[in-house]
């Protein structure tokens, strides 16, 4: 039997939720959290803190926190504070405060009812549950914009004030939030807006030369010796750097341009590796984003590329969309969603960039929304979304 | 309570074997695993609990049950369902 030959040493290394042990180039902001967060272990309970990451996509914001969060939990841990770390994204919670808690909530009790309560009772439930197990918790809220988005500045409100009312008790939720325009601080009221805006770090894109340092640590763990070139780093890096210094494009980058070396049986990666993997990313929908979408939401996003597929035209209305929609609800035998769910559908959608959205304008009879996919071509999409749906066939 | 008063009801074995089973849990979720209703749920809880088996803690109005770790007759009831479980 021919032996199968990879590039690969530990393909987990370049994994999304890979949390390096070393971040470089983000030392002076990771120093800037603890020093935000020192209080948190020294004098726990007396204080709970506050901080906002921005920054715009690739530049750290996650890795940055979430390595924070390691940090924090192994001093806390030595120091004998009852302290955790709880990364929660927004937007897989479909930018509701009350699904967030109950993942927090889930960390102490796996069990615990997902309903027959309101989102200001999970906000007590959650001090309760922290006062009984005596636990401090830095809960990160990454993505924040999809809570914001769906349900205003109140539940920073009530996450931030929750505590004010509980005098001589101890603080036991410090909140880090992550956020990529800070933008959406505008639509917060003004008290919670300066509340976060104290702590701010402000994360800039990465240079060519960074990108290229951030890569040569991951090709060192996850590749074998000699099988990724130092031109072809560089040739990663020059691309990553023109996309906005995205460091996860990069990543991404590079773990598709070893999968297709691995496909030809290469010993090494090759330039026109790198350069088959770029047409095949798209740095404005990834993997990890269209992943992280509902059932229905694949489903809509499967007909509306189907459509452009097979009509070629740049614009589709909703209601021929909802059509295609339906028929790729019959293909994977799925009940298809009413128009009133689709429509938030829609609007999720175009919220995070996937698809756009106008309003039909002249020349359309009635008024109705046009969707267009402004940044991938449906056949890719339509590729990626069949591999990611190919579950619900079997 | 007597332990025939336990062990006699399938309700109530039932219950404890859930609890050792998965840890803790809100009553409307072991009255759907027990496949009992929520008052005859309740009544045996409250029952178990009075023998000092089981104890709750109250979040709102969430009440999480689990055996109680500091009486030793939970304990032992405890392994006996584990033992059981474990050499069917």
């Amino acid at each position: 039997m021919r032996q199968h030959f990879s590039v690969f040493k530990d393909e987990s290394k370049l994994d999304i939720n890979y949390v390096p042990s070393r971040l470089p180039h983000r030392d002076t902001q990771l120093n800037l959290l603890n020093q935000f967060f020192r209080s948190v272990i020294e004098t726990p309970g007396k204080t709970a803190q506050r901080a906002l990451i921005t920054g715009n996509i690739g530049t750290g914001k996650t890795v940055l926190s979430q390595h924070f969060g390691l940090q924090v939990i192994k001093e806390a841990r030595d120091k004998s504070v009852n302290l955790y770390y709880v990364h929660v994204n927004c937007r897989e919670c479909k930018g509701s405060l009350f699904m967030i808690l109950h993942q927090v909530i889930s960390k102490f009790h796996p069990n615990f009812p997902r309903r027959g309560y309101s989102a200001t009772e999970i906000l007590q439930m959650l001090i309760q549950v922290l006062d009984a197990k005596n636990v401090f918790v830095i809960l990160a809220l990454d993505e924040l914009d999809a809570l914001i988005r769906n349900e205003g500045s109140d539940p920073l409100y009530n996450l931030s004030r929750i505590q004010e009312g509980r005098l001589n008790a101890p603080q036991r939720l410090s909140l880090i939030c992550i956020l990529r325009e800070t933008g959406y601080l505008d639509s917060l009221d003004p008290s919670t807006r300066s509340t976060l805006q104290r702590n701010i770090i402000r994360l800039e894109e990465y240079s060519k030369s960074q990108l290229r340092d951030i890569l040569n640590d991951r090709v060192d763990m996850a590749f074998r010796p000699s099988a990724v070139p130092s031109s072809v780093v560089d040739f990663v890096a020059e691309l990553a750097s023109s996309e906005g210094g995205d460091a996860r494009y990069a990543i991404e980058l590079l773990w598709r341009a070893g999968k297709h070396a691995d496909i030809l049986q290469l010993p090494a990666i090759s330039p026109e590796n790198v350069r088959t993997a770029a047409a095949s990313v798209y740095p404005t929908v990834r993997k990890d984003e269209v992943l992280s979408l509902g059932v229905h939401e694949k489903l809509f996003l499967l007909g509306v590329a189907r459509y452009f597929k097979q009509i070629g035209s740049a614009y589709v209305s909703v209601g021929a969309a909802e059509e295609a929609y339906a028929v790729v609800c019959e293909e994977y035998g799925r009940k298809r969603l009413r128009h009133t769910q689709l429509w938030k559908y829609m609007k999720d959608l175009a919220a995070s960039g996937i698809i756009e959205t106008k309003p039909s304008g002249t020349g359309q009879r009635g008024q109705t929304f046009m969707i267009s996919l402004p940044k991938v071509p449906a056949e890719d999409l339509e590729r990626e979304l069949v591999k990611f749906l190919s579950v619900l066939r079997r | 309570m007597a332990i025939e008063e336990v062990l006699s009801s399938k309700g109530r074995v039932r219950i404890l074997r859930i609890l050792s089973n998965i840890g803790e849990l809100n009553i409307s979720e072991i009255a759907r695993r027990a496949g009992l209703n929520y008052t005859t749920t309740n009544e045996h809880l409250i029952a178990l609990e009075r023998s000092g088996l089981i104890l709750h803690k109250k979040f709102g109005r969430i009440r999480i049950f689990r055996f109680n770790e500091s009486n030793p007759r939970a304990e032992m009831v405890r392994k006996l369902v584990d033992l059981w479980e474990q050499t069917k």
